[in-house]
């Protein structure tokens, strides 16, 4: 009797797990997977933070607008630290073993690795702020990002100084591409303009001081640095500067266009007399104005650099899958550009999901801006120029596209 | 948790370092040479490698040299390069002991990273060489995945043999002779400059070829790939393994390499949860650390080896 009972209760246990393993495929079949690869730690965590949540605010949109006809969007985190090589390890796990049909966030160095995994696994690679002009000959094929080539920002720069009427200016570069790249770009711009370059230091990060550095800096008296730096570089360069008697003006790169500098560089150092310039979107537009208000309403708070291109690129992946009628990574590239580009004006995934089952070609205009795509994958960039005030960085310019043509 | 993808990924990049724990474990547990500079030679390698495969510069690149050869040309430059860069460096050093010897390797290898991030001609400065070039593992039917884990696990072996039949040798005992008492090995004639010198150039080769196919592997080689923080993961895997013996540093390696890839085999659906698990992937291996240090797993096991 006890063997008969026993019996019982493991088939009974077998069944149960049968239809627990069939209703966990079952669920996992009206499901499309993305990956979600950014810094969650180290020098660009703040910005990973913002990229990664930006993505899960559309994610939520989007499902709740119905998911897409390939089901709702599953998301899969994980952080690179911003080295190239977690990236790869972390992206091949989500392409291989969880069916991810796209990888939305990483930074420029992890772009430039995920090319060539890109490409060869057939899935589309995205990130709102990798400006690496690596990238300039390498995307567009499977590899997208929905801010502008680095080179915008140094013209940015470079405009910014200008206006600003100073009449010498130092440039401190970190040893970087990505801030190396724009700063030549507006050291071009000034020479055009015929204003002074007292000095062009380009600087490795790490060290304890770069007080060797900020010597020659500092005895040209500069009205203003143009700052291209990390945080933890940058900070340092702020404090040595004033302290060793720096009284002009200070235009910083967008690693520096956080909130946590006020408290690390001290707030009296930069109210002001600082400026900060990154590419940003249009806040004049009605598609940024709604996802301002959207983020406002859902995460409490104004949205952060980059979440207008971080929610684009998920609502481009999505109405890709829609256009596509594929769910896969090669569907997704196959009409992205179409999708950005097309001829019926949608600004959320629920217009274009209704558009593209009324068969219109639709062309997403995003917060971030109107998304289309050159031969590299890139969208054409505009930029923001903030103010130190009060503590807080407030906006002060703003450069759409245009004014760089 | 996909197991297949995770023993994959554990064989792959756990038997590439194993080449280097291995020949790291061949200089200072055999012939008594700290290396603190073993990321040198495996950052020769790989910048030789994509250098050899590389085509000529073009556009925005601003390396001088692209060779555009097959990718086994470049893998030959690779162990060229790494003990061309151990004569060099060798040569000034080893007349160095203890921590003299290891602060000078340390010095020479960060004076490389440096030379790779400021010199621009060389390999693109910080950008660094993006798409590297690498075998295609099609012709014999087999997935890039399999092809570079086998191609992982092939070097693994030919390091392990050649540093087995170098211990195994007289030239081995000679060695060992050397790093137990060199006055001893020299008043019966050992030459104890040029044993020391031969088997540090010996055991940088496996090290450059490592750093080809890291290179092919990640598709890219830059400065930031190459930091001392990768000599330090060599040390801590042999240090876990135990050293003397060429099983120890593998397992040691392997283990180390295993417990990155099952923290990160777990899926995290939250940016908050995968944010927590980087924050607890840093504890928890400090604990398991300390835990192994202080029990000594392998160590054990490898010793119970050699008595049997």
């Amino acid at each position: 009797m006890k063997n008969v009972k026993k019996r019982s209760m493991l088939l009974n246990a077998a069944l149960m797990s049968t239809a627990l393993a069939s209703g966990t495929l079952s669920a996992s079949a009206q499901e499309v997977t993305v990956g979600v690869l950014v810094p969650l730690t180290g020098e660009l965590g703040e910005f990973g933070k913002i990229v990664a949540n930006a993505i899960q605010l559309g994610v939520a949109e989007i499902n709740a607008a119905g998911g897409t006809s390939c089901g709702d969007i599953r998301t899969v985190i994980a952080d690179t630290g911003g080295s190239p090589e977690t990236g790869i390890r972390e992206a091949s796990k989500m392409i291989e073993s969880e069916g991810a049909v796209a990888v939305l966030g990483p930074t420029s160095g992890v772009m430039v690795a995920l090319v060539d995994l890109a490409k060869r696994s057939k899935t589309v690679i995205m990130s709102p702020y990798a400006g690496t002009i690596t990238l300039n000959e390498l995307g567009g094929d499977y590899v997208y990002r929905t801010v502008s080539s680095d080179l915008g920002d140094g013209a940015a720069s470079g405009l910014w100084l200008k206006d600003q009427g100073y009449e010498s200016v130092a440039f401190l570069v970190q040893n970087e591409e990505s801030t190396i790249s724009p700063a030549q770009v507006a050291r071009t711009t000034l020479e055009d303009a015929g204003i002074e370059l007292t000095d062009f230091v380009v600087y490795n990060p790490g060290q304890p001081s770069y007080q060797a550095e900020l010597i020659s800096v500092l005895s040209h008296e500069p009205d203003a640095i143009y700052l291209a730096g990390g945080q933890e570089s940058g900070v340092t360069v702020i404090k040595e500067a004033t302290a060793g008697g720096f009284e002009g003006e200070w235009l910083f790169t967008a690693d520096l266009a956080v909130p946590e500098i006020f408290d690390a560089a001290g707030a009296d150092l930069l109210n002001g007399r600082a400026y900060v310039e990154f590419a940003d979107a249009d806040n004049s537009l009605d598609e940024y104005k709604a996802f301002e208000a959207l983020h406002i309403e859902k995460a409490g708070g104004e949205p952060g650099p980059f979440a207008a291109n971080s929610f684009d690129m998920i609502n481009l992946i999505a109405l890709s899958l829609e256009a596509s009628g594929q769910c896969s990574g090669e569907g997704i590239n196959s009409v992205i550009r179409n999708v950005a580009d097309g001829e019926f004006a949608v600004s959320t995934f629920a217009d274009g999901k209704a558009a593209v089952a009324a068969g219109e070609d639709i062309n997403y205009e995003g917060a971030s801006g109107p998304l289309v795509f050159d031969e590299s994958g890139t969208v054409a960039g505009a930029y923001t120029i903030q103010a130190a005030e009060g503590g807080e960085w407030v906006n002060t310019k703003f450069y759409p596209a245009s004014s760089f043509e | 948790m996909n197991i297949e993808q995770l023993l994959l990924a554990v064989l792959t990049y756990g038997c590439l370092y194993s080449v280097m724990t291995v020949s790291l474990n061949l200089q200072y547990a055999r012939g008594g040479m700290i290396n603190f500079g073993t990321v040198a030679y495996f950052a020769a390698g790989a910048y030789a490698y994509a250098i050899f495969t590389q085509e000529p510069p073009s556009g925005l690149d601003q390396y001088a040299f692209g060779f555009n050869s097959p990718w086994w040309v470049g893998f030959i430059a690779a162990g060229v390069a790494a003990f061309l860069f151990a004569i060099v460096t060798g040569w000034p050093t080893l007349r160095l002991r203890g921590e003299y010897l290891a602060l000078t390797t340390f010095a020479f290898a960060e004076v490389l990273h440096s030379i790779f991030l400021n010199e621009r001609r060389i390999g693109n400065g910080s950008v660094g060489l993006s798409n590297v070039n690498r075998p295609d593992f099609s012709w014999i039917g087999m997935s890039d995945n399999y092809g570079f884990a086998g191609a992982a696990i092939l070097l693994l072996m030919f390091t392990a043999f050649l540093c087995h039949r170098i211990l195994a040798s007289p030239y081995g005992r000679a060695i060992d002779a050397v790093r137990d008492d060199e006055t001893a090995a020299e008043a019966v004639g050992k030459d104890i400059k040029r044993l020391r010198f031969e088997i540090f150039v010996i055991s940088a080769v496996p090290v450059g070829f490592a750093g080809a196919l890291y290179a092919m592997i990640t598709t890219l080689v830059s400065p930031g790939l190459f930091t001392a923080e990768v000599t330090f993961f060599v040390w801590i895997a042999l240090i876990l393994g135990g050293e003397h013996t060429i099983k120890g540093a593998i397992f040691g390696t392997l283990a180390l390499i295993l417990f990155e890839e099952v923290v990160r085999s777990f899926n995290f659906e939250t940016v908050r949860s995968a944010e927590i698990a980087a924050s607890v992937e840093h504890i928890m291996t400090g604990i398991i650390f300390i835990m192994i240090l202080r029990w000594q797993p392998f160590d054990r096991f490898t010793k119970k080896e050699a008595v049997q």
